[in-house]
């Protein structure tokens, strides 16, 4: 008997006290200040140390992995970026099953207690950067597993969620595509494409990104290929393009193939709202995630090698899909938020009455204000994203007949001005592919009014 | 009193729970024992492959034909490339070593070194002509030419429904011959998996 009332007695402050050291850690993205500086001032390498010094929480064990392997991207270690995007790829496989525990957490104290498996295009982006990893190191058959397994990524949130704003992945499309195109694979390459179009055409609306001027190309190009002459016919006036090389002339020169990273994908802050109830005496809290959008100083990059350049075309905005994202998913974070009010209020409710029976009738009331402390302070919005991912991403190509190069890649602004400017060596042999990138972050990630 | 002794109780079961975990455990497994874990292809995979390979390369009739042929003893075989053309990273190295330690084992067959090995003993050679004992020395240009190059490739279809999948891994292995691009020995080994993702956990 008395056991039982000791348990209760002791058990109310003790979770109040848990709650409240959970509440100590300040949202997701208060915590990557000093990484996000060290990125404007474009040092990658003291960005990485400044991530890796945050304290772990073992729920966030994918995005760390997945913003370390971003960031060692930059670096310019690609073995290591792999790896840890591999890792991630692996975890998000296994934490994909719903977890009964971390559910209850996430109605009981805030959704920043469940794992972190990363959104629909968080999980597709992984697999990308990973071929991007291998295409740079000129591994081609390990970029063609990573594009196999795109397809299959694609195809299964297709199924699972056929009304989400984001089923498909232009940009993966496009890429898995350049990829097969490389391979020889021609029909699997004119698939790719031809979804990568198709996406580009049906997303126009929620992305506002236009069918980049290179796939107009690939498509004409290997629509001729495949002998697909209605289809080829249709491309060349749809696009106006009369003139493009063909697949048996662009096997006897090399190509560059350039994809620039800029910015960085908006952050989540917290919106919160704390408010008394007049009827309880009680504080009623709810916190909701919210994007904010990053500065996108890019315009367009371009490539020069002799007199020869290519322009690059936007084929990706993680800004717009991230926030078109978030947008869908808010009725449920509104529900569980509001759900999680409630029931944070009948326990502080509960407490302050627990102790009314007992010989101590101050303790009750005294329990009550700091379960209700608790729940306010515990109430915090899940601010985790896949931060390090560019805001957008652009791509060239630029075929050359072989030989040695030196290659320019101007980034310019969108005042007409060059942001950023470099050269690089590259050497080309008939056939070859070149995958070169760049990733670039404004000093200022401000969105200047 | 009570309170006492059974705050005491819980700390030392807390305290044990925790040191209990900290321990790193090592279980011996039988090689041959088949242990799936997350339904990618594994070591068990890796042995079914080489098995087939091995049993079916050297039942053929083409290792008679060229030991029928005058002059000939064993055929010489190099491996070249196994291609990886399935939806994940396949370390195929285990099972072409596999085949060759039993080709070789077997002594009916001869290796040579890989294109990448070569390179590394004609380096070694080259270190001889300058610092050997000239008895000791091998000399260059005397190298075993292959008669035959193993070839192969992994392909999958994955057929994904919810959180079930059917898995199908064929792997083609592809004797031909370097003198005539004859394909003297086609070797294949089909392997089929149902994988069922849990929808729950902790």
């Amino acid at each position: 008997m008395s056991a039982v009332r000791v348990a209760a007695r002791v058990s109310v402050p003790c979770a109040a006290a848990c709650l409240v050291a959970l509440a100590a850690c300040a949202t997701f993205s208060d915590t990557i200040l000093t990484t996000e500086r060290s990125l404007a001032q474009q040092q990658p390498k003291i960005a990485l140390a400044e991530y890796e010094k945050r304290p772990a929480a073992s729920s966030d064990r994918v995005l760390n992995l997945m913003n370390k392997g971003m960031l060692l991207r930059m670096v310019g270690e690609y073995d290591q970026s792999t790896q840890a995007l591999q890792e991630a790829k692996g975890l998000i496989e296994e934490l994909r099953a719903l977890s009964v525990r971390e559910q209850a957490l996430s109605v009981t104290v805030n959704d920043a207690t469940k794992s972190f498996i990363g959104e629909d295009f968080e999980q597709v982006m992984v697999n990308t950067y990973i071929a991007l990893n291998y295409l740079e190191q000129g591994q081609l058959d390990a970029a063609r597993v990573e594009a196999l397994q795109v397809d299959l990524l694609l195809r299964e949130k297709e199924q699972s969620s056929p009304d989400s704003p984001y089923v498909e992945d232009a940009f993966a499309r496009y890429l898995t595509g350049i990829i097969y195109e490389d391979e020889g694979e021609w029909s699997d390459a004119m698939i790719a494409y031809r979804k990568a179009y198709e996406a580009y055409e049906s997303q126009l609306k929620s992305f506002s990104v236009a069918v980049p001027e290179s796939l107009k190309h690939d498509l004409i190009r290997l629509a001729d290929r495949m002998g697909l002459r209605d289809e080829a016919k249709g491309y060349r006036q749809e696009f106006g393009i009369s003139d493009t090389l063909s697949e048996s002339a662009l096997l006897q020169r090399g190509e560059i193939i350039l994809t620039v990273h800029a910015g960085l994908a908006p952050i989540k802050r917290e919106r919160a709202v704390t408010l008394p109830n007049p009827a309880t005496g009680r504080l009623l809290k709810i916190a909701l995630p919210q994007y904010q959008a990053r500065a996108q100083p890019l315009a367009y990059a371009r490539l020069t090698a002799d007199s020869q350049a290519a322009t690059s075309s936007r084929v990706e905005s993680i800004t717009a899909i991230a926030e078109k994202s978030l947008e869908a998913e808010m009725p449920a974070i509104t529900a569980r938020a509001i759900a999680r009010m409630a029931v944070k209020d009948t326990a502080a409710r509960a407490a302050s009455q627990s102790g009314g029976g007992g010989n101590n009738s101050s303790a009750g009331p005294l329990l009550g204000l700091a379960v209700n402390i608790a729940a306010v302070l515990t109430e915090r919005a899940d601010t985790r994203s896949w931060f390090t991912l560019p805001g957008e991403i652009h791509l060239a190509r630029l075929s050359l007949p072989p030989g040695e190069y030196k290659v320019k890649i101007e980034l310019h602004g969108r005042d007409q001005g060059v942001l950023d400017s470099r050269e690089l060596n590259i050497a080309l042999q008939k056939g070859e592919k070149k995958y070169v990138s760049r990733h670039w972050i404004p000093t200022n990630l401000e969105v200047r009014p | 009193m009570s309170r006492n002794r059974l705050l005491r109780l819980g700390l030392a079961l807390a305290a044990l729970v925790a040191l209990g975990a900290c321990a790193t455990k090592v279980e011996r497994i039988d090689e041959s024992k088949a242990e799936d874990l997350s339904g990618a292809w594994n070591d068990t995979d890796s042995r079914l492959v080489s098995q087939e390979m091995i049993q079916d390369s050297l039942s053929r009739a083409w290792l008679q034909e060229f030991r029928a042929r005058p002059g000939q003893a064993r055929p010489t075989v190099i491996v070249g490339d196994v291609r990886n053309l399935s939806h994940e990273h396949i370390n195929t190295s285990t099972f072409t070593l596999e085949m060759e330690r039993a080709l070789i084992n077997s002594g009916k067959v001869d290796f040579v070194a890989t294109k990448e090995e070569r390179q590394g003993v004609r380096d070694e050679r080259k270190d001889q002509d300058l610092n050997a004992r000239a008895d000791t020395r091998n000399a260059m240009g005397r190298e075993l030419g292959a008669d035959f190059m193993l070839t192969g490739t992994i392909n999958t279809i994955i057929d994904p429904s919810g959180d079930t999948q059917v898995r199908f891994y064929q792997v083609n292995m592809t004797l031909i011959s370097l003198a005539d691009n004859r394909k003297v020995w086609v070797g294949q080994k089909d392997i089929r998996k149902l994988v069922t993702r849990s929808k729950l956990r902790f």
